[in-house]
């Protein structure tokens, strides 16, 4: 007997309805029509910080994130590197902004940047291996020293300016071409130097 | 649908279908979900220097579970304790830690904690500030010492249980400066023995013992493995002694002499099932045997009048079994006589204990394996008085003499029986105060509560035996929803108040103080000791050479005599000890709870233990509720039938019964204690526990017990099969063959196959089945691990630590009744010769059963998601993201090692006890199956530590799971099985080694386990 006309017809009203919700959420890569703005505590642009056109400081990335290379987590900046350069650099572009920082510090209250993206709990991404292995963030999070404070305003903004121009926005957050896996799988498939697969893709490598 | 997706070419394919469940599965969460929860990225505003997110800060403290003190490892994250471990540092306890030390975790997270100082205002608690609290208690103080005020005035009284060297000092000024006495009583320390120590050898402090050098070791009733002075490192000591060296083939034997096997019992090689109370007669009629009829020496006299024969007499047992172990407890040297224990505090108990320690001295083995230390060490001893000081403490609260009084460390509401009338007695006091951080049977009658911290949070110090000193740190700073202060910093605040110099505005400033006077004043010594005691944890230096001291004259008249027993019914009642709970104090932790007793496999509630020969002759059968009536109390509770008891006796655990403890104590089983007398032992004072008969009769009603045992039988299987220590050495050489192939990794399946017999060995990958992509080459590790039977002593610290690592649920005791109980590990435990009637060899096996990762296994071709797989490194995993719960993986394991997650088990856990949870480690939701994972996130971080160092390989020893990292009998070992050097492929070499049902089903497992070896012939089994 054959029942596939039954999944097939239950999982199509399923996900219809699914699709009606994400059509709703308006997601595809356009970003931000009805999507509800997060606002940041601080407009903080990457660009300024980390590019290397004219008037933008070509810091290193971790300089801020600064366990990348030796955590899981890459790390948030404490309020105090901030006011390390602030109390010196006012900014001119936004001196209001840069203001603000010196109001954390002075208060002691740790700045409350807004968790946009969060990997699954059943996923484990070291940072450390990645960064040892001689990847560039950019790798992954896209040309980050190209955005402007807007990018992180919205869950597609981040997407765009962690994840590159081409990003999505899924259901739990930035999602490259709906497959995010199998995005990760891809680049450890591809052969190393000695034309062998460069990473596992042992499911428990990064599932446990 | 499952039988469609069997027939992959009937249309539809097994990715097409993954896609469909996945589409729908986000159409269900989508259409759950509300607008997104905001979430906050909260950064340091100055970054701590030791922490780095998402990397492990580690700490050494000690333990403050017990008076044991054993070494403590702490990892953190981000600042908040996760996980505690055995610290291999620590001289005493050597990296083992016991389940109750695992579970002081969750005492730190506890919801039940108080959330700040509460203050009784009529029948309430509000919750006050620190100040007002300390002011309050420092105006109630001097006002109850006015001398004028008749009302409430009185004394000030301490009532103490076991604390710190440095706060037992400080206690002692603060109540000293205000002319108060202080009293410290432990339920489950051993007066009696430290009573005879006093006046056997005049010395003031708990004898210590080297069980692991001993050749044969004696217990009288002694639970060591589990409770006692010091599980850990006499656990540990017993797993040295009686583990047979592969090489040498030695191995020391075991011999148990009481009236119930304790899980100390059930390791014996052999058992004297002696009467209750009989022990001093056994050891006296023994050391007189040895002694023989010129002996000299004070107690030569005491030893004439006994006997082999009256021995035996009063024990119940033959006479020859007593005068075979007196002669080979004189040959057999060094030898080592223990107890009797806690368990055994009868009205006698003192004159017991020091009949034990003259068969010790007859028999030569005081200096060797037993050591008295001349003056007292603090830590073990402490200033631990006793249950009679407890009496005239509550005669003088009763009688108003107390105007105030404090309760440390201690419920002594619960932990008395209520005959004692403290509850009466300490109600009567005009002013009490309590220090407990969680609400507990005492402390509901208090006035003032003033939360103390979890040693976690503390500054303490530890003396675990002369020469070793300990410093207890904080590990990370106090939990921010729990007000607390540690007692220290109060008892300094209200000194202060009432205008006491203590000498530090501090505690952590006292101690600091006290140990750089102890150093000599020397501040540049003093410096680099103090770090180094934080660094490693303990520090050792030169103790005062042990003089091996003599045996004095008694100045005591004691009775050698087995007690009288209160009562008329025809049951000997043992109250012992809980192997989870100790006296109680631990009754609130849900791991503890949901752990399984060592013994019995119940977890939950409190059981009966009676003979199956007892119970048959009154009809009464495992799950009959009956009615345990004593002259001072009755209770009812369900039996479980136990062969390792005396036909004439019962035995009740500690721990149960508890009202007014916390949400995971209350209301589960019964307290022992309202079966007991108020009685105090003389001349110790101990509480007596051995007291009383009791009469048994049936309820007619019955329960189904919360247990997770299965069959205590083999069924003449080779589960847990054992070897004869005379057989050793005798198949070697065929063994290292057949072994060496077997350990043979190959492909990314298993090992070599076993070969068939009388036939060609099974193809493998067996024929047609295919590995996808997985079945590459691969020369990276094969993770294996090896246990050793012979050392395990089921002492269940594993299943705990296992559970603390990988973020296991406890499920409640309806659940476990339905089999639905979640740890990833649990001890097998196997009767194979258990008789209570008469002397002779004793067999239980126990086996830690884990997943097997099984080379072939049989749970990975049945998922029709491939959620579970096995990895090229020799794991068989669990892929949580891709389990949809068909659960047929467990239907097919033989283990049945596979849980799964009927409930959101980890959505119902309270806050801020999930603080306690491995961020490494996914928490899983329901309709997941899970199964040990060979601790992944372990292997995970060594890797990741070893490509960063020097990207090197792991090395041998660098990956120690849970398991493994807390095993004080060091049975576990895990390793790559690849690498010829490491320890797990040396150790699997053993000609003992087996893998469980392997040769019946060539599941091919990654565990491999050694033989349990017994002095007796081996009959029940095929091997």
């Amino acid at each position: 007997m054959n029942r596939n006309w039954l999944i097939g017809g239950l999982a199509g009203v399923l996900a219809l309805g699914a699709l009606a919700f994400v059509q709703g959420g308006g997601a595809e890569g356009a970003g931000a029509e009805g999507e509800e703005a997060v606002l940041q505590p601080i407009a903080f642009p990457h660009d300024l910080h980390a590019g290397s056109e004219e008037g933008q400081a070509n810091m290193d990335c971790q300089f801020c994130h600064f366990s990348a290379e030796r955590s899981v987590d890459a790390g948030i900046p404490s309020v105090s590197t901030c006011w390390g350069c602030h109390q010196v650099v006012q900014g001119t572009n936004n001196p209001g902004e840069v203001a603000k920082i010196q109001g954390y510090w002075d208060r002691g209250e740790p700045i409350p940047w807004v968790r946009i993206y969060k990997i699954s709990d059943h996923a484990h991404f070291p940072h450390m291996r990645h960064i040892n292995a001689g990847l560039e963030c950019q790798q992954c999070h896209g040309e980050v020293q190209e955005v402007g404070p807007e990018g992180l305003h919205t869950r597609s903004g981040i997407a765009r300016s962690l994840f590159g121009a081409d990003a999505g926005i899924g259901e739990n957050g930035p999602v490259w071409g709906g497959d995010t896996m199998g995005w990760c799988i891809e680049c450890h498939r591809e052969p190393n130097p000695e034309g062998l697969q460069q990473a596992s893709t042992d499911c428990a490598v990064c599932h446990y | 649908m499952s039988r469609d997706l069997a027939e992959r070419d009937d249309g539809i394919k097994r990715r097409d279908f993954l896609r469909v469940v996945g589409v729908t599965g986000a159409g269900a969460t989508l259409t759950g979900c509300s607008t997104a929860e905001v979430e906050k990225l909260l950064p340091y505003v100055v970054a701590d220097e030791s922490i780095t997110p998402g990397v492990a800060t580690w700490y050494t403290t000690v333990c403050g579970g017990c008076a044991a003190e054993c070494g403590m490892w702490v990892r953190t994250r981000e600042g908040r304790a996760v996980k505690v471990e055995g610290n291999p540092d620590h001289p005493v306890s050597e990296g083992g830690l016991c389940s109750r030390g695992h579970a002081t975790l969750q005492h730190l997270y506890h919801p039940d904690r108080f959330h700040g100082p509460m203050i009784r205002e009529g029948t309430v608690f509000r919750q006050g500030t620190w100040d007002e609290a300390e002011r309050l208690l420092a105006a109630r103080i001097t006002r109850a010492q006015n001398p004028a005020n008749t009302v409430d005035g009185g004394s000030v009284m301490f009532v103490g249980g076991h604390m710190s060297p440095s706060m037992g000092r400080l206690v002692d000024e603060f109540v000293g400066a205000l002319g108060g006495t202080r009293v410290d009583y432990d339920a489950v320390t051993d007066a009696p023995l430290l009573e005879a120590a006093r006046i056997a050898y005049g010395t003031s402090s708990l004898p210590r013992y080297d069980i692991g050098a001993a050749r044969l070791l004696l217990s009288f009733g002694y639970d060591f493995v589990e409770s006692g002075a010091s599980p850990v490192e006499h656990g540990k000591g017993l797993s040295r002694m009686s583990a047979v060296n592969d090489e040498s083939h030695a191995k020391g034997s075991f011999v148990f002499l009481g009236p119930r096997l304790s899980l100390t019992g059930l390791n014996a090689d052999e058992w004297i099932p002696i009467r209750a109370g009989s022990e001093a007669s056994v050891a006296l009629g023994m050391a007189s045997a040895i002694a023989g009829p010129g002996s000299t020496g004070p107690y030569a006299n005491l030893l004439q009048s006994y006997s082999p024969a009256a021995a035996a007499q009063a024990a119940g047992v033959s006479v020859e079994a007593i005068e075979a172990l007196a002669r080979r407890f004189a040959s057999e040297s060094p030898s080592l006589a223990l107890g009797p224990g806690t368990g055994a505090h009868h009205r006698n108990a003192t004159a017991a204990n020091l009949a034990v320690m003259i068969l010790n001295d007859v028999a030569g083995n005081v200096g060797t394996t037993v050591h008295y230390d001349p003056a007292a060490a603090g830590g073990l001893a402490g200033a631990s008085s006793s249950f009679s000081g407890i009496e005239d403490a509550t005669r003088a609260m009763a009688s108003g003499e107390v105007g105030v009084a404090f309760v440390h460390g201690t419920n002594r509401a619960y932990s008395l029986p209520a005959s004692a009338g403290f509850r009466e007695a300490f109600e009567r006091v005009p002013f009490k105060v309590s220090f407990a951080s969680a609400m507990d049977e005492t402390s509901a009658l208090a006035d003032l509560i003033l939360p103390d911290r979890h040693f976690l949070e503390s500054w303490g110090d530890s003396t675990p035996r002369p020469g070793v000193m300990a410093i207890q740190q904080p590990v990370m700073q106090a939990v921010p929803l729990f007000d607390s202060k540690q007692a220290g910093d109060t008892l300094l605040a209200v000194g202060g108040h009432l205008g006491q110099d203590l000498g530090a505005a501090t505690f952590y400033e006292y101690l600091r103080g006290h140990h750089l006077a102890a150093a000599g004043g020397s501040t540049e010594d003093f410096e680099s000791g103090w770090r180094q005691a934080l660094r490693l944890g303990a520090v050792e230096f030169d103790a005062p050479d042990a003089a091996v001291p003599q045996l004095r004259s008694p100045q005591t008249a004691l009775t050698f005599d087995a007690p009288a027993f209160d009562g008329s019914g025809d049951l000997t009642l043992i109250v012992h000890p809980s192997a989870r709970f100790g006296g109680g104090e631990f009754s609130n932790s849900p791991w503890l709870q949901e752990l399984p007793d060592p013994v019995s496999k119940i977890t939950w509630h409190s059981w009966l233990e009676m003979n199956p020969a007892t119970g048959e002759e009154r009809g009464i059968r495992t799950g009959d509720i009956v009615t345990v009536a004593s002259p001072h109390g009755s209770l009812e509770v369900p039996v479980w039938l136990y062969p390792g008891i005396r036909e004439d006796a019962v035995a009740l655990a500690m721990g149960g019964g508890h009202t007014g403890m916390g949400r995971y104590a209350d209301g589960n089983g019964v307290n022992a204690l309202d079966l007991l007398p108020a009685v105090a032992e003389q001349p110790s004072g101990a509480l007596v526990t051995l007291a009383t008969t009791v009469s048994v009769t049936a309820t007619g009603r019955g329960r189904r017990l919360a247990t997770i045992e299965g069959s205590s039988d083999q069924y003449d299987r080779p589960i847990a099969p054992a070897v004869q220590l005379a057989l050793l050495g005798e198949a070697v050489e065929g063994a290292e063959e057949e072994h060496g192939e077997l350990m043979a990794p190959q492909g990314v399946g298993g090992f070599v196959p076993v070969p068939a017999e009388g036939g060609a060995p099974a193809a493998f990958p067996l024929e047609g089945a295919r590995h996808g992509e997985y079945a590459q080459a691969h020369e990276g590790p094969r993770w294996a691990m090896a246990i050793d039977l012979d050392k395990c002593t089921g002492c269940s610290a594993c299943v705990t630590a296992c559970q603390s690592e990988n973020n296991v649920p406890w499920v409640g005791e309806e659940q476990v009744m339905m089999g639905r109980d979640m740890n990833w590990i649990r001890i097998e435990r196997y009767y194979e010769h258990v008789d209570a009637t008469q002397a002779g060899d004793l067999d239980v096996r126990f086996l830690p059963m884990l997943c097997q990762h099984c080379g072939n296994a049989p749970c990975e071709p049945v998922c029709p998601v491939f959620a579970t797989y096995h990895t090229p490194e020799g794991v068989n995993a669990q892929v949580y993201n891709r389990c949809v719960g068909t659960r047929y993986c467990a239907n097919n394991c033989p283990y049945k090692v596979r849980v799964f997650n009927w409930y959101r088990y980890t959505g119902d856990i309270p806050e801020p006890l999930n603080w306690q949870w491995n961020p490494d480690v996914t928490v899983r939701d329901n309709g997941v199956m899970e199964k040990c994972s060979f601790c992944m996130q372990r292997i995970r971080d060594a890797e990741n530590r070893a490509a960063l160092e020097e990207g090197r390989p792991v090395r041998d020893g660098e990956v120690v799971p849970a398991c493994e990292q807390s095993c004080p009998a060091e049975a576990i070992v895990f390793g790559n099985i690849r690498d010829p050097n490491a320890r797990v492929t040396q150790i699997v070499a053993s000609e003992r080694t087996y893998r469980v049902l392997d040769e019946l089903i060539n599941t091919q497992p990654a565990v491999n386990y050694l033989k349990k070896v017994t002095f007796h012939e081996v009959v029940s089994e095929a091997h």
